[in-house]
């Protein structure tokens, strides 16, 4: 049994923001790093899923796309208990389309039973890799997912996924599968520093970039959205600020 | 960060007559037990202040003469020569920083017990001290009235010699220019008493002098409190100190404007238990409607926003801050610089008032371990040393007050790694769930504070949920490990009276509880009668009290002191928290101690005369706030079952204990106990405090050799 993980080091923004000279992305300068917090859950479900089946010789490999710093998410996953890295050495913060394209070689080259994903990327919030990468693939895939209850024998899956409106939908899926995993399916486990350490000292494999093809879409400008004008301030109690909304929007709405 | 700039007017200088303060920053005076006999601690304490951006900063009262001598509490003192000299490092560091010095200048009459100088102090009338029984003063005649009004003059010139900026004719916290004003203090029947006019002679007077003397150079400012809370007996805003303000307002520079007298000056230095920041705005804006002169006071201003308010809103000129300023001296650079989230907050529980209602040891404070300790151990409340094992990793087993203070300054120190575990879901500790006692709510900064800074930390992570047992630790990979497994209350009653368990006391049956059952564990009080035992003298069982009768239950609080809750007469919340219990129906049983306890009864006898006074109360529940033991058991396993040794095969060089786990303490010393063991973690043996410097005379002499 082999799971892949695929997972992504996001930038997290602090209190203040500039965005770099050619206004293409935000200033390295005013960004941390850290783990996407769905690859968090999603690596604690492969990991959990291993353990329920408690099959020895079992393999749970995590992939990246990006330079050296995205070892450090890597190294995270690695420190929770997987086994195996590879790293994608191109465009880290490419767009979803062109994150599938390069990882979609290494999971076809490990044929694994299952490919977890996040749902999203906190920092980009496209939440389309997943998808795209089951595409490019050829696999079955279930987005969204809140739990799984797998049969390895059977190659079969039943999967909880969260729809809106506090709806789930169960179905079953024909594994190998890739799933796009939601936070909450588990509480992701803390690594000690003796994982840490551990983790610090394994190889990560460090493939080539694929062809990349076409971008899906590119950045032309980040800027801070200038101020608008004619805002329309209500006053009075809630009710008479609910009548005079539901006035303006039906008078806009002729 | 850059300012806001709605902060702004914060920073803009104003006039105190002949100086300029940079901005509206002003340290109230305060003590904090270094006097003029520890010179540098209380220069190294003050300039941290400045250096932290406060515009200007006060000695605490500062007495005129021996006849003023308030051991054994600690004042500063201007007596002679001697004391210029020492408080002159206090003026100079603050000068080096560019913040204006203020000397106090005191004289306390009746409330001066003068147990060093043996003096005897003198005072309008011959009546005994509300604050400090057995004092008396000497009634001051026409030529008492001159020699003591010449005491202020010499003593302001002295201020002025050792570098003071601003001197204080003192009043408030009915000290001696206040006790002629106030007929409570004043029953003179002569030109000093009776009308306004001649109840304000002696203070104006005094102002006139001390204003001839050094007004040249020097600014005059008056602390008045502007009401006493006791009727026509006390100091009135409008009978008394709006017309004095009038009287007074051309020979004065500053009016600092307070209320209060001192035997309950917990209504000026407000607990947050029973008061919000800018409490006296009232009477400060009352006095800054009638004055041309700036007006400063405090409020325990802890958010710029009703700082800025405060003077926009015409209430104040200047913002003076006293245990904000303790609790954070960079207050002022951290607005300034934008980082309001860095701002340590003050939590009003008064434990730094409590050191000097004790009588002498230095100030303490709840959220700044390193007060009072800026010279004396060398500690600068935002400064550390990366530690010279800083490529270690350290393990801190628990996220209590303790614990958070020391993974964050270890943190700080650039430690490679810290790990903080807590078995919880969050930090806190025991500060989870004492900030839900009634009026307690501001103690939570204590975690929030700790919490943001964490975060901050890329070094630190807070890793929540996960309770580790002696071999979870040592596997876990830290060369470093800290416990902090904090402490719990007795199921026993085990006290400190009868240094035994209280037969029938049994925290495992559904009528007998402990503090952490009711508040932590959401254990039922049953039935309407409720009985505490508490041999503990501090907040917990008088909370509980408060808590539980506000509920509804019939409350008896039973305790072997001649007190309920004494240390908060320290801390000044004793009595409003009586008014609370007496008003709730709370009976208090005092000079008692439970002998047996049942399932609806504590029988119990007086400490004093066991056989005359056995009693039973009726009691559905029984409450035990009667001590607390360590939650030592980790630590034993460690060192006991594992040892050291097998510990240092695993890599883990040192195992320490800090904080309510290593002997139950106030909440102020488990974040100390923290900090210090962070701030020392590098040093030989971490687990011995460093000596501190002692400010002391030392005899230069040859010893004997045996």
């Amino acid at each position: 049994m082999k799971i892949v993980v695929c997972v992504k080091q996001v930038a997290v923004l602090g209190d203040e923001v500039e965005f770099a000279d050619d206004a293409l992305d935000v200033d390295p300068d005013y960004l941390d790093f850290a783990l996407n917090e769905w690859d968090s859950y999603a690596t604690e479900e492969a990991l959990r899923t291993r353990e329920s089946l408690g099959a020895e010789g079992d393999e749970i490999v995590v992939v990246s796309v990006g330079d050296r710093q995205v070892e450090d998410a890597m190294r995270r996953c690695l420190a929770m208990g997987a086994d195996r890295a590879i790293r994608v050495d191109g465009p880290g913060s490419a767009d979803p389309i062109t994150l599938a394209r390069l990882l979609a070689p290494v999971v076809q080259r490990e044929s694994p039973d299952l490919v977890f994903c996040g749902v999203q990327s906190s920092d980009a919030v496209q939440a389309a890799t997943g998808t795209v990468l089951a595409e490019l693939t050829g696999l079955p895939r279930v987005a969204v997912v809140t739990r799984i209850e797998w049969d390895p024998s059977a190659a079969r899956a039943i999967v909880h996924r969260e729809l809106e409106g506090g709806l789930v939908d169960v179905t079953e899926v024909d594994t190998p599968a890739l799933l796009t995993i939601q936070t909450g399916i588990n509480q992701p486990r803390y690594a000690t520093l003796r994982a840490i350490k551990q983790a610090e000292q394994k190889e990560i494999e460090v493939v080539s970039p694929a062809e990349q093809g076409e971008p899906a879409f590119r950045v032309r400008r980040m800027f801070t959205p200038p101020k608008e004008e004619g805002a329309q301030m209500l006053d009075g109690g809630p009710a008479d600020i609910a009548r005079r909304i539901k006035e303006i929007v039906e008078e806009r709405l002729k | 960060m850059a300012r806001d700039p709605k902060y702004d007017i914060l920073f803009e200088p104003i006039q105190l007559g002949p100086k300029t303060m940079k901005n509206r920053f002003y340290q109230i005076p305060h003590c904090n037990g270094f006097g003029s006999e520890k010179p540098l601690s209380q220069a190294y304490f003050r300039a941290m202040k400045a250096e932290g951006g406060y515009g200007a900063c006060c000695t605490e009262y500062c007495s005129i003469s021996p006849e003023s001598d308030d051991t054994h509490r600690v004042s500063a003192r201007l007596w002679d020569d001697e004391d210029v000299k020492n408080l002159s490092v206090m003026c100079e560091m603050l000068h080096d920083h560019g913040a204006l010095a203020a000397a106090e200048l005191w004289y306390g009459g009746p409330h001066a017990p003068c147990m060093e100088s043996r003096s005897v102090p003198r005072g309008p009338s011959q009546i005994p001290s509300d604050f400090e029984y057995l004092t008396y003063a000497k009634e001051m005649d026409k030529d008492d009235i001159r020699e003591v009004q010449q005491l202020y003059v010499d003593a302001a010139r002295r201020a002025r010699d050792a570098g003071f900026d601003i001197v204080y004719v003192y009043g408030s916290h009915s000290y001696l220019p206040q006790q002629f004003l106030t007929p409570y203090y004043n029953k003179r029947t002569d030109e000093y008493g009776g009308s306004f006019e001649n109840r304000a002679r002696f203070w104006r007077e005094t102002i006139e002098q001390v204003r001839d003397a050094v007004g040249d150079d020097t600014a005059i400012a008056v602390r008045m409190s502007c009401d006493m809370f006791m009727g026509d007996a006390g100091t009135q805003l409008e009978r008394d100190c709006l017309p004095f303000v009038e009287l007074c307002d051309e020979i004065v520079d500053v009016w600092d404007i307070n209320v209060s007298g001192i035997s309950e000056w917990g209504e000026d230095a407000t607990p947050s238990r029973f008061y919000p920041s800018g409490r006296l705005l009232p009477w400060q804006e009352a006095v800054k409607k009638v004055s041309k002169k700036p007006v400063l006071g405090v409020g325990r201003f802890t958010s710029p926003d009703l700082m800025v308010d405060a003077i926009n809103s015409g209430k104040l000129d200047i913002i003076a801050t006293c245990r904000p300023s303790i609790s954070d001296p960079f207050l002022p650079k951290k607005i300034d610089e934008g980082r309001l989230d860095d701002i340590r907050e003050c939590i009003g529980c008064n434990i730094c008032i409590s050191r000097w209602e004790i009588g002498g040891p230095p100030v303490i404070c709840t959220q700044n371990a390193t007060a009072g300790e800026e010279y004396r151990r060398g500690w600068h409340p935002e400064k550390f040393d990366t530690a010279e094992n800083a490529d270690n990793d350290v393990l801190v087993v628990g996220a209590g007050p303790a614990g958070m203070e020391c993974a964050m300054i270890l943190g700080k120190r650039g430690m490679r790694r810290v790990h903080l575990v807590e078995a919880e879901e969050d930090m806190g500790g025991i500060m989870r769930w004492i900030p839900q006692l009634p009026g307690l709510g501001e103690w939570a900064r204590v975690v929030n504070y700790r919490k943001i800074q964490t975060d901050k930390l890329r070094n630190v992570e807070f890793i929540p949920g996960t309770t580790l047992d002696a071999n979870g630790v040592k596997e876990y990979g830290a060369e470093i490990v800290v416990i902090a497994t904090g402490a719990y209350w007795a199921t026993d009653g085990l006290n400190g009276c009868t240094h035994d368990t209280i037969p029938g006391a049994d925290a495992s049956q559904p009528w007998c509880l402990t503090p952490e059952q009711i508040m932590r564990d959401g254990k039922d009080v049953p039935g309407s009668n409720v009985l505490i035992v508490d041999n503990d003298g501090y907040f917990m069982g008088v909370s509980l009290a408060e808590k539980l009768a506000s509920e509804g239950k019939k409350v008896t609080l039973m305790t072997h002191l001649g007190h309920i809750a004494p240390y908060m007469h320290f801390t000044l919340e004793a009595p409003n928290q009586h008014r609370k219990l007496h008003k709730l129906g709370v009976d208090i049983v005092t000079y008692h101690i439970p002998s047996r306890i049942e399932q609806g009864a504590v029988t119990a006898t007086h400490v004093y005369d066991e056989e005359a006074h056995e009693q039973t109360w009726d009691a559905d529940a029984v409450v035990l706030v009667t001590q607390r033991r360590s939650n030592e058991a980790l630590y034993r396993e460690l060192k006991d079952r594992i040892g050291f040794d097998a510990l240092r095969e695993e890599g883990i060089t040192g195992c320490y204990r800090i904080g309510d786990c290593e002997a139950p303490r106030l909440i102020a010393d488990c974040v100390f106990s923290g900090h210090r063991l962070a701030r020392e973690i590098d040093s030989e043996n971490p687990e011995v405090p460093k000596p501190f410097i002692r400010e002391r005379r030392v005899i230069e002499r040859e010893l004997a050799v045996a």
